[in-house]
């Protein structure tokens, strides 16, 4: 009794919150958490990203929604490892939210459920933009969903444990259905095994390293400073001791780099959603993964 | 059309820098284009930025005071550089601005191509968002602009060109962080460029204008779910036409009456 008294505010404030539309207020830094919510919480969550398909996620504008909507949020979910540090800490400090603070349980950051790739032996500054918590694009390998998954209807069900049946139960019907599309997938996906791409930057390892894919190249070493001739001309060096299939960008990506050497060599460009809304086809995560797989099969065959 | 950003919790800060800026700005901007010296800021902004990418490499940035010291210390060494050219080579001082500009700009790059993660404090730095501002981080902008104000009204700036160099530089390098380049240039040369031709009460118009500028520009990114900081040099541009307008109408009645 004691206690509740004494969280009784706190309380209040969580009832509140929630009392104004009914449902869950998740608020995600990038369209894939809020696209996972949406499947796991059904019509008990409201979901909404602070990013879209179609713009890098290390820089956003600034709009009075992004703080109304974090103010009014009970779930703030993001990739973490780095990827929001230029803004998510403003964010929350404009918001003045308590429940969705760092460390609260309205707070969750789905690098800290996966072992991530790339993760530097030592961090050493001349290295350039590296994250010193390994490469935060995890968002392209479908193996990565469930233990987010998991972890987020965990926290659905802490926020709102009326409805944790249901959470519960989304759930365990999200994890068959993608465990199902996944084997699908797999299948699609035999031919690209071992197929050679150049990338524009790096953020696409997880999804080479769910589809065996090689990377033989990198138009930009680092990201934000363009290339130097030395680099272009030992990746047009290497292009001819192996020869790529295919040089993958996102849609926010330069076109120009690209353009350059796939003129120089070529090769054809595979324009990739890297997450979901990032194009037309790619509206739902089942959707991402079929397109992204569509578009590469495409180019071996 | 959405009304949750209409929150004066959001909208508050947002519009108290817009003010402190404006209050500066307005008096700067009428002297910088009288002089003719229109991207100074720009220049000044660059070269602060410069010097918070030469404190990366050199690996002094991890006290924030120090980097505001750096970022400070290059603007003012920029400001007495651009001076002093001001002194020898007076008919091509635009030029030279220009000039200093684009070289302090890919000076940067370089230095960026070796330790990119400095990339992202260059950018914090030129490109504040006025959204992300908060009272606290207005008070010390506010305790520099009034000794500026203060300065400025004092000492009849004016007369010396050393002193109004000074000022800016100190004034523009508060300013970048809190509202970024964009919202810079716009308050200081908008506003100017609108009472231009006003005969009287130049100074109150701009001001005013701005003010208006802003409002109207923050109220319409929160209805229209838009970044701010666009809207904003938007909504001064179209103030500061019907503000010149209408100082053009008032001065050709005032002659006819003559």
């Amino acid at each position: 009794m004691k206690f509740v008294i004494k969280q009784l505010p706190l309380v209040c404030l969580l009832l509140l919150s929630r009392v104004a539309t009914g449902q869950v207020s998740v608020f995600a830094c990038e369209p894939e958490w809020a696209a996972l919510a949406q499947e796991i919480g059904g019509k008990h969550v409201s979901a909404s990203s602070a990013t879209t398909g179609m713009q890098d996620v290390h820089h956003i504008q600034a709009r009075p929604s992004l703080i109304a909507k974090l103010r009014q949020a009970d779930l703030l979910v993001c990739t973490g490892a780095g990827l929001e540090s230029g803004w998510l800490p403003v964010l929350q400090r404009r918001a003045n939210n308590p429940a969705v603070q760092t460390g609260a349980a309205g707070y969750m950051e789905a690098t800290q459920y996966l072992k991530l790739l790339d993760r530097p032996l030592q961090v050493d500054r001349a290295a350039g933009d590296v994250h010193a918590q390994g490469n935060p694009h995890i968002q392209l390998d479908p193996r990565n969903y469930p233990p987010i998954a998991q972890a987020m209807a965990g926290r659905l069900a802490e926020i709102d444990p009326q409805h944790a049946g249901d959470y519960e139960a989304g759930l365990s019907d999200f994890l068959q259905r993608w465990a199902a599309a996944i084997d699908g997938w797999q299948v699609q996906a035999q031919p690209l095994q071992g197929v050679q791409v150049v990338v524009h930057h790096d953020s696409w390892p997880y999804l080479a390293d769910w589809l065996g894919l090689q990377r033989v190249g990198t138009l930009e070493p680092k990201p934000g400073v363009p290339p130097t001739s030395a680099h272009l001309s030992k990746l047009l060096q290497q292009l001819q001791e192996h020869a790529a299939a295919a040089i993958i960008r996102s849609p926010y990506q330069n076109a120009k780099a690209a353009d350059w050497l796939s003129q120089r060599t070529g090769l054809p460009i595979v324009v990739l959603p890297s997450t979901v809304g990032g194009n037309a086809e790619a509206q739902d995560l089942f959707g991402l993964f079929s397109d992204i797989l569509q578009r590469l099969l495409a180019i071996t065959s | 059309m959405t009304l949750d950003g209409l929150d004066p919790a959001i909208l508050g800060p947002a519009m108290a820098a817009g003010l402190l800026v404006l209050a500066t700005h307005v008096p700067l901007g009428r002297e910088v284009l009288r002089r003719g010296i229109i991207f100074i800021d720009l220049a000044i902004a660059q070269i602060a930025g410069v010097g918070v990418l030469a404190a990366h490499v050199m690996h002094l940035s991890d006290n924030a005071l120090v980097l505001q010291l750096v970022a400070y210390g290059a603007a003012l060494t920029g400001a007495i550089l651009l001076y002093g050219c001001e002194r020898k080579w007076p008919a091509v001082q635009e030029a030279i601005i220009g000039s200093a500009f684009v070289v302090s700009a890919s000076v940067g790059v370089l230095l960026l191509s070796g330790n990119p993660q400095a990339g992202e404090h260059l950018k914090e730095l030129l490109v504040g968002q006025i959204l992300w501002v908060d009272y606290p981080q207005l008070l010390h902008v506010a305790v520099i602009y009034v000794v500026v104000l203060l300065v400025w009204q004092l000492l009849r700036v004016e007369q010396s060109r050393l002193l109004f160099y000074l000022l800016f530089a100190i004034t523009v390098t508060a300013s970048v962080q809190l509202v970024g380049v964009y919202l810079v240039f716009a308050s200081l040369i908008i506003p100017a460029l609108a009472v231009r031709s006003c005969v009287t009460g130049a100074a109150w118009l701009g001001l005013l204008a701005g003010t208006a500028g802003y409002a109207a520009g923050l109220l319409l990114s929160a209805l229209l779910d838009l970044p701010s900081g666009a809207v904003i040099v938007l909504s001064l541009t179209v103030l500061a036409v019907v503000v010149s307008r209408a100082c053009a109408a008032w001065a050709r009645s005032n002659t006819q009456r003559v």
